[in-house]
C-alpha cells in the first residue's frame, strides 16, 4: 500500500511524459491451427543442474517421444535462455508444431515468458502448456532420483494430455473512459481526487453532505501537532479550485452500470440528475463516531466523548473546577462480543487529550481506565510522556467493566476494580470522557447494493485481499480507501488514498484494456435457465439475457470456474480449463487416454444442440 | 416444476442386477433444473455406478450414459431408439413420468428409476427445494391469498389455523412455515382479510389422485381420427 | 506403465495459494513422497465432482484438493464451494465402498511451503495405509479382495452391521 502511494506521487510528477516511452512490440500474425491435428513439441529443461542433477532428463525425453501427438521431444540446458528460445521458435516452424510444452520450472514465473515465445513464432499463446518438474519435482525429491524421474515423466505426460486439447483464445479489449468517480468527500476522497487530477484524470467527487471534509472537520490536532483544520482548509481549496475536479455536494450516486474501464453512472443532486462516464470508482464514504448508549452519555453534559473533549480543548471551552478529576474510559461499546473490533484511534486520542488537559489544568487529575493501551508504533512515546506527566492509568479486566451511576445532583460516580492490585476504586470525576467506537455509515448497505461490494461483519467495506490487493475490491475497477474500509488514523487514510490513486491510474492511463481470455461462456443451446450459475457466481457475472438464457458478462467474469462446476446442464465452459483439457491430463496420467484425438473430439465431445442426445461413454 | 433427488448408488446397482449392458438416461428438463438428473448428474452417477459395480466384482457391466431433452416426449426418446437395442436395460434419471414413458416406448427393455420423484415445488434458496402444489385438480389458491393450505398446511386445514401455530412455524415441523400464518399475512397486506371470514367449503377430492388416475382432455387438440394421416 | 505398480496421488491445487505453496516447498527444498502429482486449477472452485470421480474410476489411489485458506480464496468463496463439492464426492465414495478416506481437502496459504510438504506426506501415508486403489487397470487381484470388503462397508453404512 505504501508502495502504491509512493508510485502515485511519482506518477503525478511524471504525468506530462506518460505514454511517451512506450514501444509496442509487433508480433507476426497468428497461424490458424484449428483444423490441424495436434502436433506437440516438448522442451525439457535441465535448468542447469537444478533438474538434471536429480531427474534423468534423457529418460524423460525417451518416454515422452513415444506419446501420441508428440512430434518432437528434446532437452535443453536452459530453456529460458535467449538462444534456446530462438531454437524453440525455429523448431515450431520446422516441425509445424501447434502445441508447445515446456517442462521446467513453475508457470507462475515463466508462463508469460514462454507464451511470448509462442507469439513470436506466430502461435497463439494459449497453445503453451508447462510441466513443473523443478519446483514440484527435482527440488522436492532430490533424495529419490528414480522416483523423481518417473514423476517428471508423468507430469510431462499429463501436460501432453492437456496440450492436445488446448485451443487458441483471443483476448478482447474495452475502451477505457479515463475519468474517476469518487464517492465521499472526506480526506480520503479528496486526497484520491487530487492525486488523480494531478495526474491528469478528470474526477467527479460526490459528497452527500453540504460540505467537504468529513470526519476530519471535527479534528483539530494530530498527535504530532499538525493543525488539521488548516490542512483541511487548504485541501478543500485545492479541490474546489482544481480544473479537473467536479465537486457534487448534497449529492448521491444513484446508479452505476458497466464494468472496469467503462462505467456510466447517475449523480443525483436534489431533483437534478446528471450522467457521468468513468473508468473507475473509488469508495471513500468514511465512518462516523458511534454515539455511546451507556455510561450516562446524553443524560449528563459532563459525560462526553474523546472527540467532544478535543473540540472543547481546541476551542478553549473546557471549564474545570479546582482540583477536578477527569476520568477517561477506554473501549466503550467496542471490543465486545457485539462489536469485536478496535477503533484504533481512541487510545492515542485519550493520551493526547490527557496531556493537553494536564498542560492547561495542571491541578486536574486525569485517570485513564483501560483494558489495553493500544498506542501502537511511535505513539508509545506519547503514552510514556503521559505517564511521566502524572496521568494515572488504571487497568480493568474485560469481564469487570467499571460501574457507573449518575446522582440526582448530576454527580458521576465510577467504581472500578484495578486489575493489577485487585482493589476496588471509587471516583467522582467532574468529567467522564468516553472512547466511543468508530462505526460504518448508516447508509452503507445502499452503497453496497449499488456497487455490489461486500461489507464485513464489523460493518466496513471488505477489500479483495488483505495483503495482495489491499485497496481493491474483488470486482475490477472498484477501489476503497479511508475509514470506509476500517478505522484508521488520518495519516493512514492519506497514504491509502494515494495508493488508490496509483492503482486507479494503472487503469485510467490506458486507452484500451484487455479482458482475460480465461473466462466462462454459456452455450445457450444447452442452458435450461435454472439460475444455478446466477446464484453461485461470486461476482454476479452471469445474467439472464433477452433470450431467457444465461450469459456470462465477459468483463465481469474473473474466470474462477464456480459456475462451470455446478451448471447441471454442463452448458458452461471455462476457457483454457475445459473438461476435455482437464480430463485429458487425468486420463493420460492414468494411461486411460482414448488415443490420439484433436481438440473437441473423442470421449468428452462437447456436443451442441438441445434435441440431440448427449452421449458420454464410460 | 417437478423436484426429485437421486437414489443411493447401491440401490441402483442392486436394481440393475443381472444386466450386463445398461444405459443411464438423463432428462434435460425439470430434473436438470432441480439438479437431480441432468447431464452433470448423469456423469456423476454413471462414474459412481461403474466403480461400485467393479468393487462388487461386476466390473464387466457396461454403463453408458446419455441425456435427452425430455424423457416424457416420444419424439426425443425416438432419437435413442437405435442405440437402446445395444443395451439390456435402461436406468432413467427422469421423473416417474419419464421412467414410464421410456418403459412404454421400449416394451422389451427393463426400465429402472434412478431418482426418487418428490413433488411439484420451487427452489427456495440455492440447494433447497420446497413443495408448493399437490396437483389436487381443483385449484383454490384464489380463496387463500395465493398460499396453498392443501399442500403447505401439514393438516390440510381449509379453515385454519390450528392451535399449534407458533411464531409463524408449524407445530408438526418447526422448520416449516405455518401456511395459515402466510395466508393471514398476505391477506392482511392485500387488505382482503374479510374474505377469510367465510367458512371455506370442504374440498372435492374426487378431482385429485384420490379419484383414481387422472386425464386431461382438450378436444380441440385431439387430432387423432380427424386428419387424413391417421 | 510404471504407475501401475506405484501409488499415484493427484494434488488438485488452486493457482493462487496451494500451487504457490507447492512451489515454495520446492524453493525450500523440502522433501515429500514422489507419489504426489500436482494439477493446477485457477481455483478449487473449478474442480468438479466429475473430475474427482473420473480420476478414481481411472484408478487414482488418492486425491488431495488444496486451496487457499478459508476466507482467503482469490475468488472470494471458491474454496468454500469446493469443500462442499469434495464432501459430496466423499459421500459417494463411501456409498460405493471405495472409501472417503482417499479424498481430502486442505486449505493453506501461498506462504505455507512446509504445510504443503506436510499434507502431501499425510495424504501419502494415509493412502499407503488404505492400500492401492483396486480400480486401476492391472490390479484385478486387488479388486477381488476388495469386493468382499465393499459389501461389508455397505452393510455398515446401511446399519446392518457394526
Ligand atoms: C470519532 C473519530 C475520531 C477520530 N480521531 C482521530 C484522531 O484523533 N487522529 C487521527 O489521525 N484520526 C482520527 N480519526 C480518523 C480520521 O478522521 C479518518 O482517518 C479520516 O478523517 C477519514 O477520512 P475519510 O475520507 O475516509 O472518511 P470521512 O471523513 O468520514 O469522509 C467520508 C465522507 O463521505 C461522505 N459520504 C458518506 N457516504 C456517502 C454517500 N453514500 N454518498 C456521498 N457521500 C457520502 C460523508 O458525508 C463524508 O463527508 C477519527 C475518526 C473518528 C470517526
Ligand atoms: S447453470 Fe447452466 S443451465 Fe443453469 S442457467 Fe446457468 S448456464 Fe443455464
Ligand atoms: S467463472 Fe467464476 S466469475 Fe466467471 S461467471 Fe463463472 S462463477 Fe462467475
Ligand atoms: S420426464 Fe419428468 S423430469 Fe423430464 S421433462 Fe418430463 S416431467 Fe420433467
Ligand atoms: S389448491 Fe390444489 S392445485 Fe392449487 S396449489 Fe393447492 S394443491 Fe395445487
Ligand atoms: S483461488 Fe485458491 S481456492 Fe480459490
Amino acid at each position: 500500500m505504501q508502495a502504491s502511494a509512493a508510485a502515485a506521487r511519482a506518477m503525478s510528477l511524471l504525468a506530462p511524459a506518460r505514454g511517451t516511452c512506450i514501444r509496442t512490440k509487433v508480433y507476426p500474425p497468428q497461424r490458424d491451427v484449428t483444423d490441424e491435428p495436434p502436433r506437440i513439441g516438448v522442451f525439457i529443461c535441465h535448468c542447469g543442474s537444478n533438474i538434471a542433477s536429480v531427474v534423468d532428463v534423457e529418460e524423460v525425453v525417451r518416454r515422452t517421444a513415444v506419446l501420441p501427438n508428440v512430434v518432437l521431444a528434446e532437452h535443453n540446458i536452459y530453456t529460458c535462455a535467449d538462444d534456446t528460445q530462438d531454437t524453440i521458435k525455429d523448431k515450431i516452424g520446422q516441425y509445424r508444431l501447434n502445441r508447445v510444452i515446456v517442462a521446467s520450472c513453475t508457470p507462475r514465473t515463466h508462463e508469460a515468458i514462454f507464451r511470448d515465445t509462442l507469439r513470436d513464432a506466430g502461435l497463439n499463446p494459449y497453445l503453451l502448456e508447462m510441466a513443473n518438474i523443478r519446483d514440484q519435482c527435482s527440488w522436492v525429491h532430490s533424495a529419490a532420483p528414480d522416483s523423481a524421474t518417473r514423476k517428471a515423466a508423468d507430469l510431462v505426460r499429463m501436460a501432453v494430455g492437456r496440450a492436445a486439447r488446448l485451443v487458441p483464445l483471443t483476448e478482447d479489449t474495452v475502451t477505457v473512459k479515463g475519468a474517476a468517480l469518487i464517492i465521499g468527500g472526506g480526506v480520503a476522497g479528496m486526497t484520491a481526487a487530487l492525486a488523480m487530477a494531478d495526474q491528469g484524470f478528470p474526477v467527479h467527487l460526490v459528497e452527500k453532505s453540504e460540505a467537504l471534509g468529513g470526519a476530519a472537520r471535527d479534528l483539530f490536532r494530530t498527535l504530532d501537532g499538525l493543525d488539521v483544520q488548516a490542512f483541511l482548509a487548504e485541501t478543500i481549496d485545492r479541490v474546489i479550485g482544481h480544473p479537473r475536479i467536479t465537486v457534487h455536494l448534497h449529492s448521491h450516486v444513484t446508479q452505476v452500470e458497466g464494468h472496469v474501464g467503462d462505467f456510466t453512472s447517475v449523480i443525483t443532486t436534489g431533483a437534478k440528475t446528471r450522467q457521468v462516464e468513468h473508468g473507475v470508482v473509488v469508495v471513500a464514504t468514511g465512518a462516523v463516531e458511534g454515539k455511546p448508549t451507556t455510561f450516562g452519555y446524553g443524560q449528563s453534559p459532563r459525560v462526553i466523548t474523546q472527540r467532544d473533549l478535543s473540540g472543547q480543548l481546541a476551542r478553549g471551552e473546557l471549564d474545570l473546577p479546582k482540583g477536578a478529576t477527569v476520568a477517561m474510559l477506554q473501549c466503550v461499546e467496542q471490543r465486545t462480543a457485539d462489536r469485536p473490533y478496535c477503533s484504533r484511534v481512541c487510545c492515542t486520542m485519550a493520551v493526547q487529550n490527557a496531556l493537553a488537559v494536564r498542560e492547561r489544568h495542571p491541578d486536574a487529575r486525569v485517570v485513564v481506565l483501560y483494558r489495553d493501551m493500544r498506542t501502537y508504533g511511535f505513539r508509545e512515546i506519547a503514552y510514556k510522556k503521559a505517564r511521566q506527566a502524572g496521568v494515572l492509568f488504571v487497568r480493568f479486566d474485560d469481564d469487570a467493566p467499571p460501574g457507573f451511576s449518575l446522582g440526582a445532583d448530576g454527580a458521576i460516580e465510577l467504581t472500578v476494580r484495578d486489575a493489577i492490585v485487585q482493589r476496588d476504586l471509587l471516583m467522582r470525576p467532574s468529567v467522564l470522557v468516553l472512547a466511543a467506537p468508530i462505526v460504518g455509515q448508516h447508509d452503507r448497505q445502499e452503497v453496497s447494493d449499488l456497487l455490489r461490494i461486500p461489507i464485513n461483519a464489523d460493518g466496513f467495506f471488505l477489500e479483495a485481499h488483505v495483503k495482495l490487493r489491499p485497496v481493491d475490491f474483488a470486482s475490477e475497477g472498484l477501489f476503497l480507501c479511508g475509514t470506509a474500509h476500517a478505522p484508521k488514523f488520518l495519516s493512514e487514510t492519506i497514504s491509502q488514498a494515494s495508493a488508490v490513486a496509483a492503482r486507479a491510474a494503472s487503469i485510467l492511463s490506458r486507452q484500451t484494456m484487455p479482458i482475460g481470455a480465461q473466462i466462462a461462456r454459456v452455450d445457450p443451446d444447452k442452458c435450461v435457465s435454472c439460475m444455478t450459475c446466477v446464484h453461485v457466481c461470486p461476482y454476479l457475472a452471469p445474467i439472464v439475457g433477452d433470450d431467457n438464457k444465461a450469459q456470462v458478462q465477459p468483463t465481469v467474469c474473473m474466470g474462477c470456474g464456480s459456475c462451470t462446476s455446478e451448471c447441471p446442464a454442463k452448458a458452461i465452459t471455462l476457457h483454457h480449463y475445459t473438461d476435455a483439457q482437464i480430463l485429458g491430463a487425468i486420463d493420460r496420467l492414468l494411461n486411460a487416454g482414448p488415443g490420439p484425438v484433436g481438440p473437441g473430439e473423442g470421449a468428452y465431445l462437447e456436443q451442441v444442440g438441445v434435441a440431440r442426445p448427449r452421449w458420454t461413454e464410460g | 416444476m417437478i423436484v426429485a433427488d437421486r437414489k443411493k448408488i447401491p440401490e441402483i446397482r442392486d436394481m440393475i442386477q443381472g444386466h450386463d449392458r445398461v444405459l443411464l438416461v438423463g432428462c434435460g428438463t425439470c430434473v436438470t433444473v432441480c439438479l437431480a438428473g441432468g447431464e452433470r448428474e448423469v456423469g456423476i452417477i454413471g462414474a459412481a455406478l461403474r466403480m461400485s459395480l467393479k468393487l462388487v466384482g461386476r466390473g464387466h457391466v457396461v454403463v453408458d450414459q446419455c441425456t435427452i431433452e425430455r424423457q416424457c416426449e416420444d419424439a426425443f426418446i425416438d432419437i435413442l431408439a437405435q442405440r437402446v437395442s445395444q443395451y439390456d436395460a435402461i436406468c432413467s434419471l427422469g421423473c416417474g413420468a419419464g421412467v414410464q414413458t421410456l418403459a412404454e416406448r421400449f416394451p422389451q427393455k427393463p426400465v429402472y428409476p434412478g431418482l426418487n420423484t418428490q413433488f411439484i415445488g420451487i427452489l427456495e434458496s440455492q440447494g433447497v427445494w420446497t413443495e408448493k402444489c399437490l396437483g389436487c385438480g381443483h385449484c383454490r389458491l384464489g380463496e387463500f391469498a395465493g398460499v396453498c393450505p392443501i399442500t403447505r398446511c401439514a393438516k390440510r386445514l381449509l379453515n385454519g389455523p390450528c392451535g399449534g401455530s407458533r411464531e409463524g412455524k408449524c407445530e408438526v415441523n418447526a422448520d416449516t412455515e405455518c401456511a395459515w400464518q402466510r395466508i393471514y399475512d398476505r391477506a392482511k397486506a392485500l387488505g382482503t382479510l374479510d374474505r377469510l371470514d367465510a367458512i371455506a367449503a370442504p374440498h372435492d377430492w374426487s378431482t385429485g389422485i384420490e379419484g383414481g388416475p387422472r386425464k386431461v382432455v382438450r378436444e380441440d387438440q385431439c387430432i387423432a381420427g380427424l386428419g387424413p394421416k391417421s | 506403465m510404471d504407475t501401475d505398480q506405484e501409488l499415484v496421488i493427484l494434488a488438485l491445487c488452486c493457482h493462487y495459494c496451494a500451487y504457490a505453496a507447492a512451489d515454495m516447498a520446492g524453493s525450500m527444498r523440502l522433501q515429500y513422497p514422489g507419489s504426489v502429482r500436482v494439477l493446477r486449477f485457477p481455483c478449487t472452485s473449478k474442480i468438479e465432482v466429475n473430475y474427482l470421480l473420473t480420476a478414481f474410476e481411472r484408478g487414482i489411489d488418492g486425491i488431495l484438493v488444496a486451496g487457499c485458506l478459508e476466507g482467503g480464496c482469490h475468488f472470494l468463496e471458491g474454496n468454500l464451494r469446493a469443500r462442499r463439492r469434495v464432501e459430496r464426492a466423499k459421500k459417494l465414495l463411501d456409498e460405493i465402498g471405495l472409501g472417503a478416506g482417499r479424498l481430502e481437502m486442505f486449505n493453506l496459504s501461498s506462504a505455507e511451503g512446509p504445510r504443503f510438504a506436510e499434507i502431501a506426506t499425510e495424504m501419502h501415508e494415509r493412502v499407503v495405509e488404505l492400500g492401492p486403489s483396486p480400480l486401476r487397470r492391472g490390479r484385478e487381484a486387488v479388486l477381488a479382495g476388495v469386493a468382499g470388503m465393499a459389501s461389508l462397508a455397505e452393510a455398515v453404512i446401511a446399519g446392518e452391521k457394526t
